[in-house]
């Protein structure tokens, strides 16, 4: 998925988070209109559901307008910052679903475990991603379609070995293997790039 | 077996730890050894750095426009609950209390009070960096035609009722409830306390005298559930249990037949108002 669309430089968004910790409202929207499409897709990505990922990222900005001065202390790229509140909300959000008994993953999740099944083309997307990221995608770019979905997976949804095995109707040994090998190839690339 | 003098395995480990599939016991011994070793701890901080950009790599999707509303909305009543539990703060410090009350009360205070004054101070910051920007908005505002205006005006009496009810500590769940074109028109909160679900209308909708709206729940599995038949009135109270209410993300308002349709059956007329129904932190 190339696109001549060069890397949202970090800094703007950075500039965006100083103001939203000073509890500037218009700077909320500036970056709510500049990542709300990459971040939806996170919260997509994490609870497979349209409806619960627009709850997700209702609740991910209101934490952002609550913590974006706590941004700094992390010395991350601010859209890694942001789409990691993306993820933990919406890990609780399923954590509650889960203990109402009510934690049913759907259709997306038949997509998923086609794309794993299958050789469909990589599903990441560079758009917005910072450097580190980009380095990153590099080297995900260099695993088997299995392999970068499974890591992927496990770490968007932060599932175990087993978990993963039950969701994608795969053996335990088979998600291990995969992922084991998948961790072993990205630390080669990576420590190359770094 | 040293981990300490084994850097592949170090890097194995700490791979599978940031990603989150080391588990259990192999996770917490790691953690201890991570604690009293530089070199791992810096292993797995930099695989959580590396793998944190998994979640940017996610493809984009559009979400609908009524989400950036609904914050717009949850952020002024933020602003406007923190500035009422301040500005309450120092009013009860300024009175002279019964000793024994106080004590309680201090407690309480003591845990909300230093949360609750740094958003002043964050208040306050803000108030000056917005001026400027009120100046240009409310010039924007001039030029809006009479139905935005009612719109905007609309919007404020949600965000300032929601921060109201949001600031009185039992209610746990509010949800403001809109038309399709984001207009909020009405404000539910619910007490699990005393298990009283609270309906302010805050647009202009009326029902006619021959139907009645319906108040619905819509679990994520199974149909719509009845949470009952609203009144004419301007406020209107209904009685629901906990769970009745919990892990229920969206409520809907539904126009009936007068005195409304059994639960079993589902809404039969079409749905006037809905929206997600928010656990507040407060």
């Amino acid at each position: 998925m190339t696109t001549e669309r060069l890397p949202t430089p970090d800094s703007p968004l950075i500039a965006l988070l100083e103001r939203v910790a000073l509890a500037d409202e218009s700077a909320l929207r500036e970056l709510y209109d500049l990542t709300s499409s990459k971040l939806y897709g996170v919260a997509v990505r994490v609870v497979t559901n349209r409806e619960w990922a627009e709850d997700v990222l209702q609740e991910a900005f209101l934490n952002i307008w609550r913590i974006a001065g706590d941004y700094k202390a992390s010395l991350s790229p601010p859209m890694a910052w942001m789409a990691l509140v993306v993820r933990s909300r919406g890990l609780d959000f399923l954590r509650r679903r889960t203990a109402d008994k009510m934690g049913q993953m759907q259709t997306l999740d038949d997509v998923i475990a086609d794309t794993v099944a299958g050789d469909s083309p990589n599903p990441m997307d560079t758009a917005q991603a910072s450097e580190q990221a980009q380095a990153l995608h590099r080297c995900m770019s260099q695993l088997d379609n299995k392999q970068r979905e499974v890591v992927s997976l496990a770490y968007m949804r932060d599932m175990s070995h087993g978990e993963l095995a039950e969701q994608l109707k795969l053996p335990l040994g088979t998600v291990k293997t995969w992922i084991r090998r998948g961790l072993e190839q990205l630390r080669g690339c990576m420590a190359k790039l770094a | 077996m040293n981990l300490t003098r084994n850097p592949a395995l170090i890097e194995q480990l700490a791979a599978s730890y940031a990603l989150g599939t080391l588990r259990g016991g192999a996770r917490r011994r790691f953690e201890g050894v991570a604690r009293g070793n530089a070199a791992v701890r810096a292993a797995a901080l930099i695989w959580q750095g590396r793998l944190a950009s998994v979640a940017e790599l996610q493809p984009e999707a559009a979400p609908s426009a009524a989400v950036w509303k609904r914050i717009e909305n949850l952020v002024a009543a933020d602003k406007q609950v923190k500035a009422m539990q301040a500005a309450r703060a120092s009013r009860t410090a300024d009175m002279p209390v019964k000793p024994g009350w106080l004590a309680s009360l201090n407690v309480w205070r003591g845990m909300a009070g230093a949360g609750a004054m740094a958003a002043v101070l964050m208040g306050v910051v803000g108030l000056t960096v917005n001026n400027s920007l009120n100046e240009r908005g409310n010039a924007i505002s001039a030029s809006l035609n009479a139905a935005n205006m009612q719109a905007l005006k609309l919007d404020s009496e949600v965000q300032l009722l929601t921060a109201k009810l949001q600031a009185t500590p039992e209610i746990q769940y509010v949800a403001v409830l809109s038309d399709d074109k984001a207009a909020a028109s009405m404000l539910v909160t619910f007490d699990p306390k005393s298990k009283k679900l609270t309906l302010k209308r805050v647009g202009g909708y009326q029902e006619q005298a021959d139907k009645s709206m319906q108040l619905w729940a819509l679990p994520q599995t199974g149909g719509p559930r009845s949470l009952g038949v609203l009144g004419r009135d301007a406020i209107i109270k209904l009685t629901a249990v906990d769970n009745d209410v919990k892990a229920v993300p969206t409520l809907a308002i539904s126009l009936e037949p007068k005195g409304g349709v059994p639960s079993s059956g589902g809404p039969t007329g079409p749905v006037l108002f809905k929206g997600a129904l928010i656990e507040t932190t407060l």
